[in-house]
């Protein structure tokens, strides 16, 4: 993972995240505009639900003849002239790739939007090599200025305003500052053109690998996918195992939801289909081509047949987009390259214990199982985590007030018996908290409550409540 | 790759250890290969693609006669302001015929072809310094205004990619209705070129506020010229 921008671990972070303002306006702005984009192409196209099905059907297929698959896949490749690796950890893969473009004599890398090379920490290994590397999405490239990771696996820079933007370019490279889009599009351009035709090492990441052909298909709106994979000399494609798909004919389906989900366009601007090295006498196309297929915990999930389903996941996003923590917090609490809700659920094992509790950052409302395009159940993973990691042999250490409020639940699921002990008890409460309230809120709670209240304000419980509305939310 | 084994029977005994949701394998199989359509449909294909291919900021010519489109792509030329443009060779067009059309408007060209590796240098930058970029795709797909375009030596990826105006002429035979019918119409056999892109508009980017715009790395403008032969 590159530089981390907030110290601390996840409570701190999503802490910052919750108390600032900005940043919650910005991702509503995004993700408003994001949904409104879904819901237009989504009315406008009657096979939606099939296409949805369809895509389903075949991940399930895909990954149940996982091992068959991948087997063909790397056969086909390598007859179609591919050097393949396949890495069992983040390590494995890394040291590979620095070794080939150490050994291909490269200086500078260009590098396609790949969250699967951000979990394996591909970047800072090639610096350490001394190897340039730099970010071409446009997205990417401006977190990478800024030193920090991606916030969002579609939209990297969605944390930042134009201004921020603006800023930034003002201040990297001396230009009178702007927040015109096009114009901070325009310099990136200009600024990456150069790059593209000199580097000589490429990287990009791998939305579906077709085991019939031996085919990588790659998806991307600027060309960049394009640029990275056939200027440079070397052309290095990593992938999850679980990106095979069986045939040619299943591509269309997927292409016919993700772009829908992803970005709320009906197909991506580039859809690359990359069979292997160029041949003799080509003006472009990598000389030599490799691709590094990457365990790293896949195999661990697909062993837990409820958390196997996450293996289905096509990376669109939506589900970042619509969930109400990841749009409070930000990508940036998660302190993954996989936030949001699908990250909840997969960064426990692709990124290992310090993503252990993501999957209790959840509000359980099912906003993303709904949008998911290939209708992954994320709140049942969830609960499965969360009942993984408490029963776990070395449990998550909690904060006190997790602690405390843990034996709050247990008391008051006691209590909730005895509808008579209930009601005297609320009385009672209501009585001892009205000082703290006012207008029916309380905005500051005494201690040991005061972590209730520091993010959100708490009603005063009212006379009857629990009897005439029990199983209701007031 | 001393883990490839290792892995593979890492995976095989995963899938053994848990049950799948469900066995779907003979689902989702691939579409009836009925991928040229009859002469009726081709109008109502003709105004989808122009229609979608306009929604993503691209624009279609045409439908035009094979003799009308060296002069079309010499008024494209024209107002693109382009002073050198690079000519790819062709399927079913006369890209001959293109060229000279072009150069005889004052236009420099660039003529691609199969390069070693003593010549492939030159011909890359020539292609970066080109102000517009002719090529004929193999297929286009009418519900998303979609160019399929496969490379090999006279026609490589670069020429859609590098000059800042991209044309495409697309012959009407090679429209389909959408992309089911496009994977049947590629077969594997398509990918026996080490590259095939789907084109749908001109390169762009949503990643500052997630507001579009046009032109990142690749092209700014998008012409595709539709041909329609008379006797067709």
């Amino acid at each position: 993972m590159s530089t981390l921008p907030k110290p601390g671990n996840f409570f701190e972070a999503s802490e910052a995240g919750a108390a600032d303002h900005e940043l919650q306006r910005k991702l509503e702005n995004a993700s408003t505009r994001h949904l409104d984009h879904f819901a237009h192409t989504r009315a406008e196209f009657s096979a939606y639900e099939d296409e949805r099905t369809a895509s389903r059907q075949i991940k399930e297929d895909s990954i149940a003849r996982l091992d068959e698959l991948l087997l063909a896949l790397i056969g086909k490749l390598k007859e179609r002239g591919c050097a393949v690796f396949v890495a069992s950890s983040a390590e494995e893969a890394r040291d590979y790739i620095v070794d080939v473009a150490r050994k291909s004599g490269s200086k500078l890398v260009v590098k396609g939007k790949s969250m699967t090379t951000e979990e394996i920490g591909l970047n800072p290994a090639l610096e350490k090599a001394g190897i340039e590397v730099l970010e071409t999405d446009l997205g990417e490239y401006i977190v990478q200025l800024r030193n920090e990771p991606p916030s969002h696996i579609i939209t990297p820079a969605i944390h930042l305003s134009k201004e921020d933007i603006g800023e930034l370019f003002h201040e990297k490279f001396g230009i009178p500052y702007t927040s015109e889009p096009e114009r901070l599009t325009a310099e990136a351009r200009n600024r990456l053109r150069d790059s593209f035709l000199r580097a000589d090492f490429g990287v990009t990441g791998v939305n579906f690998a077709i085991a019939e052909t031996g085919t990588l298909v790659v998806v991307e709106n600027e060309g960049n996918g394009r640029m990275s994979s056939t200027m440079p000399e070397v052309f290095v494609a990593v992938m999850g195992l679980e990106k095979v798909i069986p045939r040619l004919a299943d591509v269309s389906h997927f292409l016919e939801i993700l772009a829908r989900t992803a970005t709320g366009q009906k197909i991506s601007t580039y859809t690359n289909f990359i069979s292997g090295p160029r041949r003799d006498g080509e003006v472009d196309g990598p000389r030599e081509m490799h691709v590094v297929i990457l365990d790293n915990g896949r195999s661990a999930m697909l062993a837990d047949p409820v958390l196997r389903e996450a293996l289905y996941c096509i990376r669109c996003g939506a589900c970042l987009n619509v969930c109400p923590v990841y749009r409070h917090i930000g990508g940036h609490a998660y302190r993954s390259p996989y936030p949001g809700p699908i990250g909840s659920i997969v960064s426990p094992n692709l990124v290992g214990s310090a993503a252990a509790h993501l999957p209790f950052a959840s509000t359980l409302c099912g906003a993303c199982k709904d949008i998911c395009p290939v209708k992954i159940d994320i709140p049942r993973i969830l609960l499965h985590l969360r009942w993984k990691e408490a029963s776990s042999s070395n449990p998550p250490q909690w904060p006190r007030s997790a602690e405390m409020a843990r034996w709050g639940a247990r008391r008051f699921a006691r209590m909730a018996r005895h509808p008579q002990l209930i009601r005297i008890l609320g009385r009672l409460g209501a009585l001892a908290l009205r000082p703290f309230a006012r207008d029916g809120w309380i905005r500051k709670m005494p201690p040991p409550f005061a972590n209730w209240t520091k993010i959100r304000d708490f009603p005063l419980p009212r006379p009857r409540h629990h009897e005439t509305v029990a199983g209701k939310d007031s | 790759m001393a883990d490839l084994q290792a892995i593979v029977a890492r995976v095989k005994d995963a899938l053994a250890s848990g049950t799948a949701p469900t066995n779907h394998s003979a689902a989702a199989s691939a579409s009836p290969a009925a991928a040229i359509v009859s002469t009726g449909n081709r109008a109502e294909l003709v105004s989808s693609f122009g229609r979608e291919l306009q929604a993503v900021g691209g624009r279609m010519i045409g439908p035009v006669a094979p003799a009308e489109v060296a002069a079309r792509i010499v008024d494209i030329a024209r107002e693109r302001a382009a002073k050198l443009v690079a000519v790819g060779q062709g399927l079913a067009s006369d890209m001959n015929a293109i060229a000279q059309a072009l150069q005889a408007s004052g236009v420099a060209i660039v003529r691609t072809g199969r390069v070693d590796s003593t010549t492939r240098g030159a011909m890359r930058e020539q292609l970066a310094h080109a102000d517009a970029g002719v090529a004929e795709a193999d297929y286009a797909i009418a519900s998303t205004g979609t160019l399929a375009v496969l490379s090999d030596e006279g026609r490589p990826s670069a020429l859609t990619l590098l000059p800042p105006n991209s044309i495409v002429i697309v012959r009407i035979d090679r429209m389909v209705p959408d992309l089911a019918a496009a994977m049947a119409a590629f077969g594997p056999a398509a990918l026996e070129a080490h590259r095939m892109t789907l084109i749908t508009g001109p390169s762009r980017t949503a990643d500052i506020e997630k507001r579009i715009v046009m032109g990142v790395h690749g092209p700014k403008s998008l012409d595709v010229i539709v041909v329609w032969p008379q006797d067709d």
